[in-house]
């Protein structure tokens, strides 16, 4: 209103008027306004409070190991695997310890939420004999047949706002801390309508003797409030605000929900540049357990983080977090929360938090990368993160520490100059093409390039066995002892000079039985035969095994001028290593969303391929490439041979060394070279089978069961010649056939005989 | 004590609600329509003759008893219905052990009560080239062959695998 001098009017009259009229003017707005902004307050905070959406961070876990009597596993291979899941060193009364002693590992495993069932926490006492599980017993004593350990946690997809959640039910805390946070925070929260009236006062009266906000008297409500809708400052509109709102809450959802959303919802600390919030997953983050399995002592020191996390941590401000988490403790006895016992207990108790390091550890990123390929290729990224999904993978945490390490030693070991040397190692359980280790650079914590996936590499010799799995498909034209000549050849290229290729040891080798072209490696024989099966049908072979063919033709791809990454030759000797049945190399078991129903599954697809005879033949000169052939050094790096298969690969001027082998029970890939694709003095029996070996030293390794398909017999011959021979000749070694192929002539060794009568050996079913 | 609420709730987490639905739709590769009722017969059709011919040579390997705890577990959640749990517990049981053919054949009968023609093929095949190739669970292996491939419309392939089913019921072979 503008100030103007009327005449005839009295200036303080008209003065006392206008002010009059302004203060009531001001009366009215702030009554007509406060009503509709309480309405508003209280609208916004019941729908915002009802629509609530937590994002929860997608967590990625290892294989689950499951222990059985007889199965293949050590002590110490368990005592690992334990301490890869979380569980510490230590009294195995207590849950989420274990003690390992000789023969025996005791241990309390805390419960987990299996995409199958809910597992609580369990009490095991394992036996061991000579690298196998003898017994198992519960905390009861009854013997079991099976148990589950809980997966290790290998990673998580976070959320946009990068707040890391684990969401728990109300009735899933423990009752200790839902009633203790109430004793510290707001013993009122029974019973008070969102305010506290008289904590209100009570903060009041202590800023005002302060002359500033210095305690907040907030109940559990105000705090949620704050924490969900409010920014965090500390204005007196906001603290309005946040009473209308909290009052708001209370009249429409009840005190479960409340309790349960601020329990879930309380700032408890940072991760890196994560934001930890709720009782969940700071239990998972400060002592590597399910909120669940926490004691009165864990309890108090979370409970107490509170009210500052940072000013509080553990970790940080130890003795500031000791001095915190005691008077909780003292609050909790007084409120009669815990027996006298109890108090003494957890008052004398270390702070006992994870060691900071033993987390953010960053291995396995060349297997997550893997994961988060296939991730990305099945779902939507929003749909990933911040959707509290459960990503059950095949990892086995164990094999790839394994894995890790002897790569890195094995290079260490054959290079000249320190760090020159880089490689790669796929390892998979080949019935089911599930990957079980997967290391992409010699350093374990740094990532970047991928090796395993991404380096496209030739694969010398590597290639060598699928061109005589094509031939030994044709039984009517080869078998294992066919002569083959092993001679210096010219192969016409167009437009180009002839291509010559030249052996290894540069000689050549003349006549020499299939099996031994092989094993020995040898170029010229091998070219030859690859020349009569043909390229294209090596190229349609790699599709069938779910390799995209290399478009190139040039006839050096018959000694293997194709680049293939390490994942895709694991992918091509899958076959080979499951008897037949391809499947395809796998990262992802089970997606589980945060209800814990199954979203995804990527169960075992096989299919037997056509040429299983052939193949078990291959099988045969792939061990006799290992007991004969360019891989026998095996035999003294692994003592306990458990019938290993096995091909050397090496490329021109020594850039690439490959060696590929497999068990029963698993299939390895090991790639070393460099990374500028310099000549690196590397071969395949000198620097890939090394590292191999001492992989597979580790592994529990069983001994091989193998089955032969129908249509194989066995026969004596005299080796190495295509002839058919006698249990007593000197040179008798018996070969599988196909039924049929089996050589007709005789050796001289069985004498004449007009009619010979059939010398088979034996018949397999 | 009392002074507190000391909730035992039942779980209050209905609330948190996630985006479960739509991307259950974006997942068209995991999951599968149901079969038809005729292919949950199928399984029983494999079953049923199997077991009333147990003349002629049976084998009876040992089992852990692991394989076995899993094994019928997943035979109880077939037959409540849940055949995605059930070859969950039978995939469990099969990385103890990868050439138990009895576990490779349970596999194939709920892959064919899934309608799953060519996984219900290769774990028969499989469950056939790892087996006694007499018996019981040799005609259970091709009886699932022969159905699997007729429903994939492969007559004559069907005829084939009809035929050597009739190889499954042999007298022991003498050993060498």
């Amino acid at each position: 209103m503008a100030r103007k001098r009327s005449p005839g009017k009295t200036p303080r009259g008209w003065l006392y008027r206008c002010s009059r009229a302004v203060l009531l003017f001001a009366l009215g707005c702030g009554l007509g306004a406060i009503g509709p902004w309480v309405w508003w307050l209280d609208r916004e905070a019941g729908q915002r409070f009802a629509d609530r959406q937590w994002s929860q961070a997608s967590r990625v876990y290892a294989r689950a190991l499951e222990l059985y009597p007889d199965r293949a596993l050590s002590a110490e291979a368990l005592a690992l695997e334990l301490a890869a899941v979380g569980l510490r060193p230590g009294d195995p009364n207590q849950i989420g310890r274990f003690e390992h002693r000789g023969d025996r590992v005791e241990a309390h495993l805390p419960g987990f939420l299996f995409a199958d069932e809910r597992q609580p926490p369990q009490r095991l006492s394992i036996r061991f004999r000579a690298d196998a599980v003898a017994e198992i017993r519960d905390g009861g004593g009854r013997t079991l047949s099976l148990a589950r350990v809980p997966p290790a946690e290998l990673g998580s997809l976070m959320p946009l706002d990068d707040r890391d959640r684990t969401l728990v039910a109300l009735a899933d805390f423990p009752p200790l801390l839902v009633t203790g946070i109430q004793a510290v925070e707001d013993r009122q929260f029974a019973h008070h309508h969102g305010v506290d009236p008289r904590g209100l006062v009570r903060a009041a009266w202590a800023n005002l003797r302060h002359g500033q906000v210095v305690q907040g008297g907030s109940t559990i409500t105000q705090q949620l409030v704050k924490n969900l809708f409010l920014t965090p400052d500390r204005s007196l509109l906001r603290k309005a605000s946040e009473a209308v709102m909290a009052m708001s809450l209370e009249r429409r959802f009840d005190k479960a929900d409340i309790l349960e959303a601020y329990l879930n919802e309380v700032y408890l600390g940072q991760d890196g540049a994560r934001a930890i919030h709720g009782f969940g997953r700071a239990a998972e983050h400060y002592f590597g357990l399910p909120v669940q399995a926490l004691d009165a002592g864990q309890i108090a020191l979370l409970v107490g983080m509170v009210r500052g996390a940072s000013w509080y941590h553990p970790q940080r401000n130890p003795e500031r977090a000791r001095a915190r988490r005691d008077r909780v403790i003292d609050m909790f006895f007084q409120t009669g929360l815990i027996e006298e016992e109890q108090w003494r207990a957890a008052r004398s108790a270390a702070l006992d938090v994870r060691d900071g390091q033993a987390r953010p550890v960053r291995r396995h990123d060349g297997f997550l990368d893997l994961v988060s390929r296939q991730l990305r290729r099945d779902y939507r990224d929003r749909d990933l993160r911040g959707t509290g999904l459960r990503i059950f993978t095949t990892l086995d945490p164990v094999a790839q520490q394994h894995a890790e390490r002897v790569l890195a030693d094995g290079l260490a070991r054959v290079e000249s100059q320190p760090d020159q040397l880089q490689g790669a190692i796929v390892l998979v359980e080949p019935a089911s093409g599930e990957i079980r280790a997967l290391v992409g650079d010699r350093h374990p914590g740094r990532f970047g390039f991928n090796r395993a996936l991404d380096a496209r590499r030739p694969v010398g010799s590597v290639i060598k066995p699928f061109i005589y799995l094509l031939a030994l498909a044709q039984p009517e034209r080869w078998h294992l002892v066919s002569t083959l000549d092993d001679a210096p050849l010219a192969v016409p290229v167009r437009g180009h000079d002839p291509w010559r290729p030249r052996n290894y040891d540069n000689q050549s080798h003349g006549e020499v039985a299939l099996m031994d072209a092989l094993a020995r490696s040898l170029n010229q024989a091998t070219v030859a035969l690859g020349l009569e099966v043909g390229l294209p049908a090596l190229l349609r072979l790699f599709d069938q095994f779910g390799i995209s063919g290399p478009g190139d033709a040039h006839p050096s791809a018959l000694l293997g001028a194709v680049d293939l990454t390490p994942l895709q030759v694991a992918q091509l000797y899958q076959p080979l290593a499951a008897e037949g049945y391809s499947a395809p190399l796998r990262s992802i078991t089970q997606v589980v969303d945060a209800d814990g129903s199954e979203i995804g599954r990527y169960g075992t697809r096989m299919r037997p391929i056509r040429e299983r005879e052939a193949l078990a033949l291959l099988d045969v000169a792939l061990r006799h490439a290992v007991t004969d052939g360019t891989a026998r050094s095996l035999s003294w790096r692994l003592p306990n041979d458990p019938g290993v298969r096995g091909k050397t690969g090496t490329t021109n001027d020594r850039r690439d060394a490959w060696f590929v082998g497999y068990t029963d029970d698993w299939l390895g890939v090991v790639w070393t070279g460099r990374d500028d694709n310099a000549p690196a003095e590397v071969s395949g029996a000198a620097s890939a089978l090394p590292i191999w070996a001492d992989l597979f030293g580790a592994l529990p390794l069983r001994a091989p069961a193998r089955s032969w398909p129908e249509r194989i017999e066995w026969y004596w011959i005299d080796w190495p010649r295509p002839l058919l021979a006698g249990e007593d000749c000197p040179n008798a070694r018996a070969v599988p056939f196909v039924v049929g192929s089996q050589p007709t002539d005789y050796s001289p060794c069985m004498g004449i005989e007009p009619d010979p009568p059939r010398r088979r050996l034996w018949r397999r079913h | 004590m009392s002074k507190f609420l000391a909730f035992s709730v039942p779980a209050c987490l209905g609330r948190f609600v996630l985006l479960a639905a739509p991307l259950a739709l974006a997942v068209g590769c995991a999951t599968q329509a149901p079969a038809p009722v005729d292919d949950r017969i199928a399984a029983e059709q494999v079953r049923a003759p199997a077991a009333a011919e147990t003349r002629g040579l049976q084998v009876f390997a040992l089992r852990n008893p692991a394989v076995t705890e899993l094994s019928e577990a997943a035979v109880q959640a077939e037959q409540a219905g849940d055949l995605g749990r059930a070859v969950t517990l039978l995939e469990r049981a099969l990385r103890i052990e990868p050439r138990d053919p009895e576990l490779l054949q349970q596999i194939a009968e709920i892959r064919l009560g899934q309608g799953q023609w060519d996984q219900a093929e290769s774990h028969a095949r499989r469950s056939f080239d790892v087996g006694p190739r007499v018996g019981e669970l040799c005609q259970r292996n091709w009886r699932t062959i022969a159905l699997a491939r007729e429903r994939q419309g492969e007559s004559e392939a069907a005829r084939s695998a009809r035929d050597r089913l009739q190889a499954c019921q042999v007298e022991p072979p003498p050993r060498l």
